[in-house]
């Protein structure tokens, strides 16, 4: 029947699921032991993550000279992995809020494990501020609190301080926003495991509450005393707009306060109008792209292939495509405003970042971000996963880039030529950059193991989409 | 602040040798490893360190007062003592900060006439050698430690009437000590007293034996010179008395008695980058051009050849002078000089310079004694032939050999015994740098260890031993008080020197460079390691060269075209004969000439090996031999009876290596940016075209109703000395962080000497530009500190709280002048004695701290203390920064620009003031006044 | 159900009567570095209260830096030995003793008080008395004397009334609040009606 639908009403769930089916799908990769594949896995994410651990140790140890920044670059890897991280931590809420509230019906599968994405790369980004500072145990200044100096509050003018209520607001609005969206699938799970017990307890249907085990006591409690019953839909459909209402904005707030950092600053290359728009646009770009990379193991690993179908990755590069070419557009928009300021620092500057001693990173960005991306203009090529895959990891390498480009190259050679310096990192820095992904892949890989990973709740409400003529569309 | 001199003989004594108010010195008590503690109850008051952050209960500090104050002495407040530094021998005025019984900072005694209230870089960073913990402590004898009785026993017992005494020393310009030399080698039959100097300006001496029958080197008198013709001779720099001739040269520099100053030499140097005209010359063509000076200036016929059309012009008002250590030159430069009048007005031989006075022949001479094995003891003083001659002293055939040096140098080492002297700082004596003018030196603490001074051994060693202090009281009884607290002696002037009877000689035919093949190696002393002597001080090391800009090394310096031929850049390490050294590309160089700095790869540097913080990613700062940089003396030659600092026919090959150098500034060009101005002779009468001061569209985010704090720097006399540099660190606390950090562009130097080329490859001009902390008005780092740490102060000044600084480094980003600091580790400070010469009035920065300039705030503070309490409003000049304080060309200027009769005020208005990045409109509070260049005589 | 609420009712009281317990003992809380109520023993039983209170001399006398310098000053022995040289011992010791050989018909002996023998045995021994310090400032904190003496800051308004004290006690926290406040406090009512210009500039203690 497909051939006389819209588009629009072709299904969203293949396979045509009924919805014990789709508990039965989402809950299985829990209940069952982890897999060589997931062992390997962590064991990689893990032993990464212990590395980090380690390097930030011995740095905290012994002081932020154990990183190759020098008098002139002041910052390096430490604020491009921040700002990289916050990037990637943007698809979550794009996805889970603003396209619910654009009623995009396709985001129902994607959304949960996007939302943990989220959450955890936005841990990442959290702990570059604070070891980037040299006093890191003084770190807790930069928030305002009552004291005995007089008292001495925090400089509301800078934009450091900013980016630490911008950056915490979001984590707690987004861990919100996804717990509140687990809670009914929580409560799945949690009568789930009960039945499991109950059918092995010799006590029949009853199972005494003394005999349930650890996790169906934490389901329990998390899950709220959820019941099902009309009034808590209700309630919980309510909420949940508010709090995607209450979450769209600072999608677009927080990458703007982010990207503030430089746009206040007198250093030409960071001194720019135009880097609010840029950021938050290539926040979503980097983070759309990161939200594919795993979807597409995912739906391998953990055979999801009738939940995330074709449709929803050729969304989503679209939607990478659109961002890429608003990314591109902004390069060429700095090149054109320092070439028609007319203002020689400002000139130099992107002189310098084209052809000068970092160039090779400043065309590892163009070419990841702007040229990689033009393939997708083609449908066959969106429909190959393994294309797509790899197309995703060049974008999330060329946005590390853009940053670090912003960074060192406007800072290495700024005003007074005598003050001009090279970088070049330390082992101690990229064992940090590598730990921050360690710690990334070790919380999604144990979010996979405990939790839904799919929406069942959503998802079981657009099953009936495109198929036959039922269902709430 | 108004300096209080010591007042009393009573504190005298406190300080002097005299009974003080302990049994032994108190200073005898610090060991390295012991508490600083330890040495501020004994000094005073010890209110010692420890924050008291994170105690739950004050910890049991102890307080000591002194039994019975002495009187005068105020615990916390400073006390100056004049004396005369001995960093070098020019012999210029000091003023020693005393804090609590620690000598803490030199600085100039405007009342005497060689250093007129300026030092060098070296004179300030003499006073780390006070606190060196390898210092000796006691005599050792056979390399063992022993008390003065034995080794005074062992000596005498030695020394009979008929041994063959030598006395190898530096020059001497103290006449107490020459007195004290003389009478301790009467007592021989066969004695005799040599002096050289490494740094040799024998020949000139020679030359004016031949010239004028009396061995003496002139006063150069650059203040009275119209026309300044410099042959090699790096006056600026390291020739002879820097500071003094800085100061003469740079008061001449303005119209309208603006002096003009040619330079012909081999290598870049810093006089040459202030030159009018320079003109590159490789060392053997010396002699030839200065023959045609000599045929134009007798003929009076200048041909067309401007240096010679300026002489003529300005005769009896011109000065030309030779760095070159060769006879016949200076014979040549004696005659010019002799035919333009210039004897007796640019040129004093009547009270000629004391300031070099070794004699290369007799240096010679003994040497060859001591081959023969006809020297029965020999004494050294203040020289380390081991390491400063081509071929050391063959010393094991010396029956006794003696080293009265402070430290275990290559010399001390083989000698027999060693009698260390005190540092100048804990000794009496005195200086006459110039014929007439006796400069005081007198102890500002206790001696540290055992030691003793010079003239005390030789009295003992003579029979009649006698206390130097007594020898000095007796030499200048009449109105010893008031020599003593201004630290000169008026002396009756009268006939100092002989008469200067010129004596006609004919200058010898040029003789031609022996080997024209291969290159000519230039030995050069550096501006901080002159040659060698402070080899043991971390702040000279750490101190960029002025013109190359490279620390912690001395490199094999090729010009472009040069290293461009044999396919060499900065760092590529090439092989000269025996020696291995880094290149650095020095633009306006000569060709033909490889230049090599002296006093590098001393033992003295060995202490080095473990410099810097400790992380997994350090480099070393010494060699595979363990030292800083190479030893380039064996390349010296002393024939002819003079010590030759050029060597022609030198091969230099490539080797495989290249080193990274640590250089503090790897760009050398303004990239076409208006950083340093220029304005030509000519348009320097004409009101400045209004610049486009933009009008304020806001009210002064900072107004200042009080002071506002700023700073002028005129760029034109600006010498690039860096004297200024060190005097900050020394001011200011800054830590040394060793070569791997500054290779890392991490050096903490709160100022710093921007160093900008311009021009043609072979005809370079060179600018330098101090930077330091702006003080903005609108100041960018301080809108970006999250927690406050930098602030605006109703005064003007962009202030920097350590304390409150967690260290994001959002600040030096945002600084458009990268003149901000990092504290990237905790920088070791284990040297507990070398702690003493930290100034209490500055916090000691902890790791991850950002720090800057302040303009010495801790001296605005106390002036302002100061006038509060005499109820008397800051006069202009009351309060002076450091780098001010100490600038040889009186470069910088430091005031209240509110206070409209100042004279930064003044130099605010001035027609050649500009401010670095106006643009930007942060409104800097350092004003800079531009270079007056010469307008080109061929185009116009 | 029932046992929930119990619980919960059970811990908010704990909650509240803990809270009610701290609050009360409030007082011995302080903050790492504040040191107020400091009073330790002395290496010589020294009272203020004596000298400062009775004898009325005045502080500088001994604190003689002061006016002069950023430390006021512990005074050297011999500013103690200006007075003690003839003063020995308590008065009333010293007329106990006078009347008693008077009795006896024999020269008084001299009476020496413990305390003071320690000072006499420093003096002879010439070594310098470890006094203990009291109020003392983080080391990049710069407090001077001379300005706040200078201006008319009474000794007491930071000290406390030390003339009353048997041992010297530190009264102020000393804390970064308690002195700008105080320099804020001035600026607005002057000190003793005499305006004065109290800067609060970081770098005035900073630096």
């Amino acid at each position: 029947m497909a051939e006389v639908c819209s588009p629009l009403r072709l299904p969203l769930i293949a396979g045509h699921k009924k919805p014990g089916t789709v508990t039965e799908d989402v809950c299985r990769p829990m209940l069952r032991p982890p897999s060589t594949l997931w062992w390997a896995g962590f064991t990689l994410a893990f032993s990464l993550l212990l590395l980090g651990v380690a390097a930030i140790s011995y740095q905290i140890a012994t002081g932020v000279g154990t990183w190759g920044l020098n008098t002139s670059v002041g910052w390096a890897f430490d604020i491009t992995n921040f700002v990289f991280w916050v990037g990637i931590g943007h698809a979550g809420t794009l996805i889970s809020a603003i396209l619910f509230l654009f009623r995009q019906k396709w985001r129902t599968s994607v959304n949960r494990s996007a939302e943990a994405m989220t959450l955890f790369a936005v841990m990442c980004a959290g702990i570059f501020p604070v070891i980037h500072t040299g006093r890191p145990w003084l770190a807790y200044w930069l928030f305002p609190y009552p004291n005995t100096r007089g008292p001495l509050w925090i400089n509301f003018r800078s934009p450091l301080a900013w980016d630490c209520f911008a950056i915490s607001t979001y984590f707690l609005i987004s861990a919100t926003f996804w717990y509140v969206g687990l809670i009914p699938d929580l409560a799945t799970i949690r009568d789930r495991l009960v039945e499991q017990s109950s059918a092995v307890s010799p006590g029949g249907l009853k199972a005494r509450p003394a005999a349930l085990g650890l996790r169906q006591r934490l389901f329990s409690i998390f899950s709220l005393g959820w019941n099902g019953s009309y009034r808590v839909w209700q309630h919980y459909e309510v909420l949940y707009l508010l709090l995607a209402g209450l979450a769209t904005p600072l999608v677009v707030s927080v990458h703007t306060i982010v990207s503030w950092d430089f746009a206040t600053a007198v250093i030409p290359g960071w001194h720019a109008t135009i880097f609010p728009p840029y950021f938050v646009a290539g926040a979503i770009f980097s983070g759309i792209a990161m939200v594919l990379t795993l979807m597409i193991v995912a739906r391998k690993a953990m055979n999801l292939e009738d939940y995330i179908t074709l449709r929803h990755v050729d969304v989503m590069c679209k939607l990478l495509l659109l961002t890429s070419s608003i990314v591109a557009l902004a390069y060429g928009t700095e090149f054109f405003t320092a070439f028609y300021s007319g203002n020689p620092y400002e000139t130099f500057v992107f002189k310098n970042r084209a052809l000068g001693p970092f160039a090779w990173a400043y065309w590892t960005m163009v070419s990841c971000n702007v040229l990689v991306p033009q393939f997708l203009w083609f449908r066959s090529v969106r429909r190959r996963l393994g294309i797509v895959f790899v197309l995703t990891l060049f974008v999330n390498v060329g946005m590390w880039f853009e940053r670090f480009v912003i960074i060192v190259t406007s800072l290495h050679r700024d005003f007074l030529p005598s003050s001009w310096a090279m970088y070049r990192p330390t082992i101690v820095e990229v064992s940090t950059l590598l730990g921050s992904f360690g710690l990334f892949f070790t919380c999604f890989l144990i979010f996979c193991r405990v939790l839904p990973v799919i929406a069942m709740g959503e998802v079981k409400a657009v099953l009936h989409h495109g198929n036959g003529n039922g269902g709430p569309a | 602040m108004e300096n209080q001199y010591w007042r009393s003989l009573e504190e005298r004594e406190h300080f002097g040798d005299g009974g003080g108010e302990f049994q032994e010195s108190p200073l005898r008590q610090i060991e390295p490893d012991q508490s600083r503690r330890g040495f501020l109850k004994a000094a005073g008051f010890a209110f010692a360190g420890g924050s008291l952050i994170g105690c739950s209960r004050a910890p049991a500090e102890k307080a000591m007062p002194y039994l019975s104050q002495p009187e005068g002495l105020v615990a916390g407040r400073a006390q100056y003592y004049a004396s005369t530094c001995a960093g070098c021998s020019a012999g210029c005025g000091l003023l020693v900060k005393v804090h609590d019984g620690r000598p803490i900072k030199l600085e100039g005694n405007p009342e005497q006439a060689i250093g007129r209230g300026a030092t060098c870089a070296v004179g300030q960073a003499s006073i780390l050698g006070l606190y060196d913990s390898l210092r000796l402590r006691q005599p050792l004898a056979e390399g063992k430690p022993t008390s003065w009785t034995e080794v005074d026993a062992a000596i005498r017992s030695h020394l009979k009437r008929d041994t063959a005494v030598r006395y190898l020393s530096g020059t001497i310009t103290s006449p107490a000590k020459q007195a004290a030399i003389d009478r301790f080698l009467t007592q021989f039959h066969n004695a005799q007293h040599v002096m050289y100097d490494a740094l040799s300006a024998s020949a000139i001496l020679d030359a004016h034996q031949q010239t004028h029958d009396a061995r003496v080197l002139p006063h150069y008198r650059f203040d009275r010179a119209d026309v300044i013709v410099s042959f090699d001779a790096d006056f600026l720099g390291t020739w002879i008395s820097p500071v003094e001739f800085a100061h003469d040269y740079t008061s001449r520099r303005l119209p309208p008695d603006r002096s003009w100053h040619a330079q012909f030499e081999a290598r870049m140097s810093l006089t040459g980058t202030k030159a009018d005209r320079r003109m590159k010359i490789a060392p053997g063509e010396i002699q030839e051009r200065l023959l045609r000076l000599l045929r134009q200036v007798e003929s009076a016929n200048a041909g067309g050849d401007e240096v010679a059309e300026r002489l003529l012009r300005s005769r009896s008002r011109s000065l030309v002078l030779c760095g070159a250590n060769d006879v016949d030159a200076q014979v040549i430069v004696n005659q010019v000089n002799h035919l333009l009048g210039n004897y007796g007005n640019t040129l004093d031989i009547e009270r000629p310079s004391r300031q070099r006075r070794g004699n290369d022949r007799e240096l010679a001479k003994l040497l060859n004694e001591i081959k023969a094995g006809h020297v029965g003891a020999l004494f050294m003083d203040g020289v380390n032939p081991m390491a400063e001659l081509p071929e050391p002293p063959e010393l094991g055939r010396v029956g006794l050999v003696v080293s009265l040096a402070g430290s275990l140098d290559e010399t001390a080492e083989r000698a027999h015994y060693v009698c260390p002297d005190h540092h100048y700082l804990e000794s009496w004596s005195d200086a006459e740098p110039i014929a007439g003018l006796i400069s005081l030196t007198q102890p500002a603490i206790r001696p540290l260890g055992q030691t003793r001074a010079i003239i005390e051994s030789l009295s003992i060693w003579s029979g009649q031993p006698e206390r130097a202090y007594d020898l000095l009281r007796q030499k200048y009884a009449s109105n010893w008080e008031r020599s003593v607290q201004a630290g000169i002696v008026q002396v009756e002037v009268g006939q100092a020197g002989p008469p200067a009877k010129w004596r006609d000689g004919q200058p010898k035919p040029p003789t031609p460079p022996s080997d024209s093949s291969g290159h000519t190696l230039v030995l050069y002393p550096g501006v901080a390691m002159l040659d060698g002597r402070h080899a043991y001080n971390p702040w000279l090391h750490e101190l960029p060269d002025p013109i190359t800009k490279i620390t912690w090394d001395n490199c094999a310096s090729l010009s472009p075209a040069t290293a461009a031929s044999f396919g060499l850049t900065d760092g590529d390490v090439v092989r000269i004969e025996s020696m291995e050294l880094p290149v650095v590309v020095q633009p306006g160089q000569h060709d033909s000439v490889i230049a090599v700095a002296l006093g590098y790869g001393r033992k003295a540097s060995e202490r080095f090996a473990n410099i810097g913080p400790h992380w997994i990613d350090r480099g070393p700062t010494v060699n595979a031999k363990g030292h800083v940089g190479e030893n380039a003396a064996r390349f010296l030659s002393l024939d002819g009876g003079v010590l030759r600092y050029e060597r022609a026919g030198v091969h230099i090959a490539k080797t495989r290596r290249h080193i990274e150098l640590a250089a503090t500034q790897t760009h050398h060009t303004m990239e076409g940016r208006a950083i340093v101005q220029e304005v030509a002779l000519k348009e320097l009468g004409k009101p400045p075209e209004t610049a486009d001061v933009s009008e304020e569209l806001w009210p002064p985010d900072h107004p200042t109703t009080g002071h506002r704090w700023a700073m002028a720097i005129d760029l034109n006399a600006c010498t690039g000395c860096s004297a200024c540099v060190l005097a900050c660190q020394v001011e200011n606390n800054t830590p040394v962080v060793g070569r791997d950090e500054v290779r890392r562009r991490r050096e903490m130097h709160w100022i710093r000497i921007d160093r900008y080329y311009s021009g043609t490859p072979d005809d370079v001009e060179v600018a330098h530009q101090p930077m330091m902390c702006q003080q903005c008005e609108h100041a960018p780092c301080e809108t970006v500190c999250p927690t406050l740490a930098t602030v605006h102060s109703d005064e003007g000044l962009n202030q920097q709280i350590y304390n409150r600084c967690v260290g994001t480094r959002y600040c030096a980003n945002n600084c458009p002048y990268k003149t901000r600091r990092f504290n990237w580790f905790n920088y070791p400070r284990e040297d507990r004695l070398a702690n003493l010469v930290l100034n209490p009035d500055v916090t000691v920065r902890t790791r991850g701290v950002m720090e800057k300039c302040t303009f010495c705030v801790q001296r605005i503070q106390e002036a302002k203390i100061n006038s509060k309490h005499n109820g008397a409003p800051i006069q202009d000049g009351d309060t002076r920064t450091a780098c001010q304080q100490c600038c040889p060309a009186s470069a910088i200027v430091f005031g209240d620009l509110n206070d409209s009769k100042s004279r930064i005020a003044r130099l605010a208005k001035d027609g050649r003031q500009y401010r670095v990045l106006e643009e930007l409109n942060v409104g800097p509070s350092v004003h800079y006044l531009k270079i007056v260049r010469q307008e080109d005589q061929r185009n116009g | 159900m029932m046992r929930s609420r119990i619980l919960t009712i059970v811990l908010g009281v704990a909650v509240l009567f803990s809270g009610m317990l701290l609050a009360s003992r409030s007082s011995m809380f302080r903050l790492p570095g504040n040191h107020q109520g400091y009073e330790p023993v002395q290496p010589i039983a020294y009272s203020h209260r004596l000298h400062a209170g009775e004898m009325q001399i005045q502080c500088q006398y001994c604190h003689f830096g002061a006016d002069k310098s950023r430390h006021a000053g512990i005074p050297p022995a011999s500013v103690c030995m200006n007075c003690h040289k003839f003063v020995t011992a308590p008065l009333g010791a010293v007329r106990a003793e006078d009347e008693l050989a008077g009795k006896e018909k024999r020269p008084p002996r001299p009476i020496v008080s413990t305390e003071l023998s320690k000072l006499f045995n420093a003096v002879e021994s010439s070594r310098p008395i470890a006094w203990t310090r009291i109020h003392s400032l983080p080391d990049f904190v710069y407090f001077d004397h001379r300005p706040h003496v200078n201006a008319g800051v009474a000794c007491q308004q930071c000290h406390g009334p030390v003339e009353t004290m048997e041992r010297v006690r530190q009264v102020a926290d000393l804390s970064m609040g308690w002195c700008v406040n105080c320099h804020r406090d001035a600026n607005r009512t002057g000190i003793m009606g005499k305006r004065v210009k109290a800067s609060t500039n970081c770098s005035t203690c900073h630096y």
